[in-house]
């Protein structure tokens, strides 16, 4: 396996002292900031070839930026990244690709109608005097490459008939005819099945016996536990520990992610919750293709229903079959008991249906617009001047917007202020805002405190309980299970889309909710993964 | 490098930070005011006898008037963040159309305008269905669109119609109602107000500024997004339309070709004027600031005695620098 090469020495639980010592890809100090947001700091990390090293972390634990600053996408605003004791020059993902440092991403970067061998050589072929590509000297290596992987489909195929496991090995065999001395390798069983996840475990550790320096991003721990030489546990952008093959088992693991303690749900206050009467909104078996396989909930008035689980859980495409955007498969959704049929969003929002998106700045906001512009947008017709004339009152839009400030204490100079120039938190209490005011009964939040500080999403969590109290129902989704604990009253949790658990009031603990989120396929009764 | 270090850490050079940046400010609001007033300054001092008159900013004012109309209606489509290419050919068909309605076919003057009017509208309809629907990128489609009628315009008519045409109409391009100012003023003037309202003070205009500003979060917020869209188009195509009709009554003919020059002129002022007042977004005040430099521009020009064939340079720079300015501004705007 290789990993002795990498003898060091360091501890579990002690990521301070490798400052010091040398390694062959060190990372030191690096910190980076997006918007105020604190995304890495001051992280020490050293990656060794022959060794398979693990990234874990929540969700916006800073696992992505570090991978992102190796690959010279992103610039780190302090710190360096040292290859075999020279400075890699950060920003370039040229010089990242001389240093051999290789990048799999989930969205695997190929050319679908290209072969194989014009993917494995775009952008680094080898060419003739003249300047073409010279395909005979070319197919050599990538050949080599093809069979160091295990591609046994010829060459020419084209990478749109592979399936993704093959499109997997078609990366890695790109990397290596580039004589990659660093793969990384994001989330790459997420969408394997197991036997091609197999399969690709035995490459990883083949060519790490080879001397290759693996990064492998997973939130499946047991694969990481299983293959990774050494592992290295990120969370708010920082390192909070290391540990090396033995010395950290599943329970330590998801106690280091949380960062404390599971099960403290400190702050908890729980709504009182009417459950006798209809509930507003109930799933009935909904389903759709493979994300959403048969899930059921009922959501009562007030109530706030946590979702919990990992990422591609299904979690966000419920929300989007609830609220119109992707037609149901399967199953159906109950509105205050009468059968929902929402075809669009328009529709859903017609219904009382809303949904606070998960990427605030993508599908939230009109950035360049103002907060007033921002937070009136869902309710434009009743701040006509008169009824009826589509003509609308700039009086009555100022004194709503200046109403919605005030009550979620949105933190803005103005209400004619960009609303792009808010921080984190206090955007996402303006697109909550922009629901307030309309006859909303169902409010969907998806991930509505990622990426805020804990003070912002204290605020954020008080907004979503008044407007609870007010008797709309929510659907919380949360990857941040400390706030499903905190502030659900109800929590479902989804993996690979099922429902592996519902908890209700003190049953709601992190620790239930990362057993259920983790929960794997083989312990389901009728699953087949 | 600088710019990410300098906002982590705001300490060091703050103040000089925030100069640059008022500075930088000003400039991409301004400046395409200050081009024009130094633009009028120069050639008021160059030329005080020809250019500094009052006939002459009329005559300037009757210049802008059809470009800033199509201009208007282009500034839509843009504002929901799409294309339209076809306004010029548009233009320049319904033009030659509504010749033939009174000269071909003796149709009254008013019903003339109101079918070319409704065949613009139509036109609209059909980019707006194919960029909405069919999902065509508008370039393409609005380009095709407008490629095809000029082959219908060829057909109709393939030499200019002006037998026939009733001197009425031509009085109304040509006509000075009111304080001696060419009609087409007053035209441009009221589309301009009614496509301002409507774009600043209706519930129609928020949405058509959140399509463009974020169509993901308008489609999100409920709003019907290929209806706004649609309406855009609706729009640019009445615009052309009554661009086209003013041109005819102007030129006392329907000329295959006549308003294609419209589009360029139309999408430099546009871009110009997105770099006025505002960071990058489209506006209609901006347009007619947009328009003006154009034909104060094309004036100068002409006055001192430069060679048409200098104009298309002109015009051409123009567009360059319109969205050069334009597009900088919005990355500016994106980086605060």
């Amino acid at each position: 396996m290789g990993s002795d090469s990498a003898a060091q020495t360091l501890s579990a639980g002690d990521p301070g002292t490798n400052r010091a010592t040398g390694g062959w890809l060190q990372v030191r100090g690096l910190s980076k900031h997006f918007a105020g947001e604190v995304a890495l700091h001051d992280v020490d990390i050293t990656f060794e070839r022959g060794e398979v090293h693990g990234l874990v972390g929540a969700n916006g634990a800073g696992k992505s930026t570090l991978i992102r600053c190796l690959a010279g996408v992103t610039v780190a605003d302090r710190g360096h990244i040292l290859i075999g004791g020279t400075e890699l020059r950060q920003g370039s993902p040229q010089a990242a690709e001389k240093a051999g440092l290789a990048f799999i991403h989930q969205e695997l970067n190929l050319v679908p109608h290209f072969t194989v061998l014009e993917n494995m050589l775009l952008g680094a072929p080898k060419v003739t005097r003249l300047g073409l590509i010279d395909w005979k000297r070319s197919g050599v290596g990538a050949r080599a490459a093809a069979e160091r992987v295990g591609i046994e489909f010829p060459l020419d195929t084209k990478v749109s008939e592979l399936s993704v496991g093959e499109r997997w090995l078609v990366m890695i065999g790109k990397a290596l005819a580039r004589d990659a001395a660093m793969i990384a390798m994001d989330e790459p069983t997420a969408s394997l099945s197991a036997a091609e996840s197999e399969q690709l475990f035995t490459i990883v550790r083949d060519l790490a016996a080879d001397g290759v320096a693996i990064v492998y991003v997973s939130h499946r721990l047991d694969e990481v536990l299983d293959l990774c030489d050494r592992i290295t546990i990120l969370r708010d952008g920082r390192v909070v520990d290391q540990a090396v093959r033995g010395h950290l088992d599943k329970r330590g693991l998801i106690r280091a992610i949380i960062g404390h303690d599971v099960g403290s749900g400190e702050g908890r206050r729980l709504n009182e919750v009417d459950r006798s009467g209809m509930p507003v909104l109930s799933a009935r078996n909904v389903a759709r293709g493979h994300a959403v396989k048969g899930v059921s909930f009922d959501l009562y008035r007030g109530e706030i229903l946590g979702l919990g689980g990992l990422i591609g859980a299904g979690r966000t495409e419920v929300a989007r079959l609830a609220f119109g955007v992707d037609r149901l498969g399967g199953g159906h959704f109950e509105l205050n008991g009468q059968r929902l049929a929402v075809e669009n969003e328009t529709q859903a929002i017609k219904q009382g249906i809303a949904l606070v998106p998960e990427e605030r700045r993508s599908q939230g906001l009109m950035l360049d617009h103002s907060v007033n512009f921002n937070v009136t947008l869902a309710s434009l017709k009743a701040l006509r001047s008169v009824p009826g004339l589509p003509f609308l009152s700039s009086g009555k839009m100022r004194a709503q917007a200046r109403r919605l400030v005030s009550e979620l204490s949105i933190k803005t100079p103005s209400i004619s202020t960009k609303i792009g120039a808010l921080s984190g938190g206090n955007q996402q209490k303006a697109l909550i805002a922009r629901w307030l005011s309309s006859h909303t009964k169902v409010l969907i939040l998806d991930e509505p405190s990622r990426g805020v500080d804990i003070g912002a999403r204290e605020e954020i969590h008080g907004a979503i309980r008044e407007l609870a109290q007010s008797g709309v129902g929510i659907i919380l989704i949360s990857s941040d299970v400390e706030e499903l604990a905190i502030i659900a009253d109800r929590v479902v949790v989804l993996h690979e889309g099922r429902v592996t658990g519902e908890l209700v009031g003190d049953e709601i603990t992190e620790a239930m909710i990362i057993e259920l989120s983790y929960h794997d396929g083989a312990d389901l009764q009728g699953e087949n993964a | 490098m600088t710019i990410a270090s300098a906002k982590a850490d705001q300490t060091p050079g703050r103040a000089a930070n925030a100069t640059r940046r008022a500075v930088l400010t000003f400039v991409s609001r301004y400046a395409t005011f200050i081009g024009l007033l130094a633009m009028i300054f120069f050639f008021s001092v160059g030329a005080p006898d020809t250019f500094f008159s009052r006939a002459n900013f009329i005559n300037i004012l009757s210049q802008a008037s059809l470009t800033a109309i199509i201009a208007a209606g282009l500034t839509y489509t843009l504002v929901v963040g799409e294309f339209d290419l076809s306004i010029g050919y548009v233009a320049s068909f319904i033009g030659l159309m509504v010749a033939g309605f009174m000269a071909k076919n003796g149709l009254p003057i008013p019903l003339s305008i109101l079918l070319a009017l409704m065949i613009g509208v139509g036109l609209g309809l059909i980019n707006g269905v194919l960029v909405t629907k069919v999902r065509i990128n508008a370039v393409i489609a609005t380009l095709g669109v407008g490629t095809m009628l000029s082959g219908i315009g060829f057909s109709y008519s393939a030499f200019p119609i002006a037998m026939g045409i009733p001197r009425a109409f031509t009085q109304i391009a040509i006509g000075r109602t009111l304080f001696g100012i060419p009609n087409p003023v007053f035209v441009m003037l009221a589309i301009l107000v009614i496509l301002w309202t409507v774009l600043n003070k209706t519930d129609l205009g928020q949405k058509m500024q959140a399509v463009g500003s974020n169509i993901e979060a308008a489609r999100l917020s409920g709003i019907r997004v290929d209806r706004i869209k649609m309406f855009a188009f609706a729009t640019a195509g009445f615009c052309a339309a009554l661009t086209g009709i003013l041109l005819t009554s102007l030129l006392g003919s329907g000329t295959l070709g006549a308003a294609d020059g419209y589009l360029l002129d139309a999408f430099a002022a546009v871009f110009l004027g997105s770099a006025t007042l505002r960071e990058g977004q489209f506006h209609i005040v901006g347009t007619l600031v947009g328009v003006l430099v154009l034909a104060v521009g094309f004036n100068g020009l002409s006055i001192f005695g430069a060679p048409t064939n200098f104009h298309p340079i002109f015009k051409g720079g123009v567009l360059i620098v319109a969205v050069g300015l334009s597009t900088l501004a919005r990355r500016y705007a994106s980086s605060v």
